[in-house]
């Protein structure tokens, strides 16, 4: 399989809590604002997208919401929950200290 | 592809085998995702169709996205677990207690369990529901054999007139079942098997034996009734709590299976052929839900 894919797979929790966390948002507008952020980079199918925020919902970590928007139509905004920033704040800064040691691995070594 | 959102969320609930509560609001929340695709598309210039079209496209194939809906909620609550197993333990409780001849208690265990199948059954059927449906039917096939013997042939005739009915009734629910997905149908069988396999055992075949000298029998093999029973019951719990589909194939079909045959082959006597077609009726029942859904879908295509 893609490696691009696999990373993906492996944190998409990370990104749709990150995502949620910011504003409070739905489906449609999460696929949006990752392709816009990451200049189309991560492009989450709905097959994807839509297993991930229910997992997230059952696990405690965001809450869904059915309201009604200015056409009548209705949406399911989700919010972060307390439990939900504290597993965020855990990804993060483990992402981080990641990223940190695999870019000093591949960094070519200055004497 | 499914060529209309009506056509696609069909086809998406069709796959999906969950709860209907469940399966309605991921169609729910698909139809909107669909509604702001096609809004952005309508807007970026391309006709009605053409947007409709690509909407629906890209979504994704609606089985696999059933698919991977389905493991985010195949794993039941520990709630709906042990609710599923509750039938199983009060029907060994009932044995364990020596009150399974207790009028009251069987009225009391029948009441809850027609309520609760009822009530499950209008509220979008959970997975809790399936035991208590096979118990549920417990009573409607007692009631056939019952009649077989009123006095001077007349269980005959009655029974004759019965069977159609029972027939329906039966037919009705593991056909309503087994399209939302086969295991949920084999699930509500389960304990038909293990019944049949004990009467087999405990009865003389052709005649309802209830002289003192029975009883004794019957009250001689009540631990391993209830040992039976509270196998079913882990098996359900197991059943509900597993997420990978074959976990939940061998939790539905080994322990009814297993447990049938130890039942008849350690008991006293041979099996004649009134005992075995007991034996085999449930066991074909048991196993004709997955021939049923393969139908379905058939008929559907």
């Amino acid at each position: 399989m893609n490696y691009g894919r696999e990373l993906l797979k492996g944190n998409t929790d990370a990104l749709l809590l990150h995502l949620v966390n910011c504003q409070p948002t739905y489906g449609y507008q999460i696929v949006k604002e990752l392709e816009r952020r990451s200049n189309g980079y991560f492009q989450l199918r709905e097959g994807t997208l839509y297993p991930a925020l229910h997992r997230l919902e059952n696990n405690g970590l965001i809450q869904g919401s059915w309201e009604p928007i200015s056409n009548g139509q209705q949406r399911r905004y989700y919010y972060i929950t307390p439990k939900g920033k504290q597993v965020l704040a855990n990804r993060l800064a483990t992402w981080q200290d990641f990223s940190a040691a695999f870019s000093a691995v591949v960094q070519p070594e200055t004497t | 592809m499914a060529s209309s959102i009506g056509h696609y969320l069909d086809s998406f609930k069709a796959s999906l085998g969950l709860d209907l509560a469940i399966a309605e609001g991921v169609a729910r929340e698909l139809r909107a995702h669909f509604e702001d695709r096609r809004r952005e598309l309508k807007e970026s210039g391309l006709s009605e169709d053409e947007a409709n079209r690509i909407a629906v496209e890209s979504l994704g194939a609606p089985e696999l996205v059933a698919h991977e809906v389905y493991d985010t909620h195949a794993q039941g609550t520990w709630q709906a677990a042990v609710c599923a197993g509750l039938p199983h333990l009060l029907f060994a409780l009932l044995f364990a207690s020596y009150h399974w001849q207790n009028v009251f208690c069987l009225a009391t265990i029948l009441t809850a369990t027609v309520g609760l199948a009822v009530h499950g059954w209008q509220r979008g059927r959970p997975v809790w529901l399936f035991p208590w449906l096979g118990y549920y039917l417990i009573p409607v096939i007692a009631a056939g054999i019952l009649l077989v013997h009123l006095p001077q042939g007349w269980g005959w005739i009655a029974a004759l007139v019965y069977a159609p009915m029972a027939l329906f009734v039966i037919f009705h629910l593991v056909t309503q079942s087994a399209r939302r997905d086969w295991l949920y149908a084999s699930l509500m069988l389960a304990p038909m098997p293990v019944f049949s396999s004990w009467l087999v055992r405990l009865g003389n075949g052709n005649a309802l034996p209830a002289d003192s000298a029975w009883l004794a029998t019957v009250q001689a093999e009540v631990p391993w009734i209830v040992v039976s029973f509270v196998v079913l019951a882990v098996a359900t719990v197991s059943f509900v709590r597993a997420k990978p589909r074959w976990h939940k194939v061998l939790s539905v079909f080994i322990p009814p299976v297993v447990i049938s045959i130890a039942v008849v082959v350690t008991g006293p006597g041979c099996v004649d052929y009134w005992g075995s077609l007991m034996l085999l009726l449930p066991v074909l029942a048991f196993t004709a839900p997955f021939w049923l859904q393969s139908r379905i879908e058939f008929a559907h295509s």
